[in-house]
């Protein structure tokens, strides 16, 4: 029997969540056409986003706030090139413009996040314009930094090879990455002048 | 009326004619339109670090036509009074409500600094950058400005949200207080009573309120 709901925002309130056709007509108490009509109005309305479909079973995700379309942040590119290890975003990171692994490195390390500058080592080998990253790096005084992670993602990882003009120390200063002031890695640690906090077993996760 | 779209097209036609980086925390309505929470709003409440950079955000919207308005008739005397009330800025229907430093007495805590809901950077040659308030904030902000609809706002980000951290919002409220805004524990307190007409709120809450209020009072006496 068809449960009598007042309105759209009681719809919602039931719905919130994830859902297949089958678990949101046991939900609303509506037979399958009439749920999928539903669904399709609360999809254009914003409410609902759809994935799967084809082979996969088809999901609904449903909520009680818009889900509008979003231009990519930091944590959507540290995700999309890090393979293995993702990170959960804090806070909603949108840019509205040109932005790309330069951009996101740079902001990986600003945050001084030990989980997301791990992760952000996979950039490397998405790096195109080096120029770019120099004079952003510079910009916002972590150059050392950047060279520093570098080193140690090569290790690791297939990375772009930095161009030899850029392949230098800015400043003697000792900086930390994060709050760890750890000295794994001692001899890119003491070319680079950073205390780089995460070591090899770190490193495997990523 | 200001539309989501309306409000990204905005920023991202003012990062384009900005001639340096702008940081700015934006609550209200905008604020609102971030979560999804509403479609569109009357206004766009921004708040800025310092008087130059207000200063600069308010050179790049007069040559997009806004103009400076009165703030007559929107916000009620008391608050018209604050030095720190905003200056507006119109054009047809769409308003800016520009703040610096403070919003009338609150004034912006660590945890309003830190703890941000989004984060928008609209990048041109320079780059304007737009922090989304948490729902507690807003609520917070939304029971000290007062306006039309702001209750209703309250009413709906509530309702929404089943995650709503009334603790933090509490918390918030006490800090604002310890730290001179006068008017925040009144406002809450009103709102708070005016809210359990529509839906339940823990007494508690209230309590911590109106306990701290009391405190105050014995000390006058």
């Amino acid at each position: 029997m068809a449960v009598q709901l007042r309105n759209q925002d009681d719809i919602l309130r039931k719905l919130e969540g994830l859902h297949t056709i089958e678990t949101a007509m046991i939900a609303l108490g509506l037979k399958r056409q009439s749920t999928l009509n539903l669904l399709c109005k609360l999809k254009k309305q914003q409410y609902v986003i759809t994935s799967g479909g084809g082979k996969r079973k088809r999901l609904y995700r449903i909520s009680q706030l818009k889900q509008r379309p979003r231009d990519p942040g930091m944590f959507d590119i540290i995700n999309k090139y890090s393979p293995h290890m993702k990170v959960a975003e804090w806070y909603d990171h949108q840019v509205h413009g040109v932005y790309g692994p330069e951009e996101a490195l740079i902001d990986a390390i600003e945050t001084e996040s030990f989980r997301l500058i791990l992760a952000s080592l996979r950039l490397f080998k998405h790096i195109k314009n080096w120029k770019k990253l120099y004079k952003l790096a510079n910009e916002h005084g972590c150059w050392n930094k950047v060279g520093a992670l570098y080193d140690v993602a090569r290790l690791f990882f297939k990375v772009t090879r930095i161009p030899s003009r850029y392949y230098h120390i800015i400043t003697d200063k000792w900086v930390q990455l994060s709050q760890l002031r750890k000295l794994n890695f001692p001899d890119i640690a003491q070319k680079w002048h950073v205390f780089i906090p995460f070591n090899i077993n770190d490193i495997r996760e990523v | 009326m200001i539309t989501s779209n309306d409000q990204r097209v905005l920023f991202i036609a003012i990062g384009k004619q900005l001639r340096k980086n702008i940081r700015c925390i934006a609550f209200g309505g905008t604020a609102m339109m971030y979560y999804g929470y509403k479609d569109e709003t009357k206004d766009i409440d921004l708040l800025f670090e310092n008087e130059p950079d207000r200063a600069e955000f308010i050179r790049v919207i007069e040559t997009m036509g806004f103009s400076e308005g009165s703030p007559f008739k929107i916000y009620i005397d008391e608050k018209l009074r604050d030095p720190h009330r905003p200056l507006m800025y119109m054009r047809e229907d769409a308003r800016f409500d520009l703040f610096v430093k403070q919003i009338f007495h609150t004034v912006t805590s660590p945890n309003m600094k830190e703890d941000k809901f989004a984060r928008h950077e609209f990048k041109g040659t320079h780059q304007l950058t737009v922090d989304a308030l948490r729902k507690e904030f807003i609520v917070m902000l939304k029971s000290v400005t007062e306006r039309d609809k702001d209750f209703e706002d309250i009413l709906t980000i509530i309702k929404k949200d089943t995650q709503f951290n009334w603790q933090y919002l509490i918390d918030e409220v006490l800090w604002q207080h310890e730290n001179g805004d006068t008017w925040v524990l009144m406002d809450t307190i009103k709102m708070l009573h005016e809210l359990r007409k529509y839906m339940f709120v823990e007494q508690k809450y209230l309590k911590m309120l109106t306990g701290k209020l009391g405190k105050k009072q014995a000390k006058k006496k």
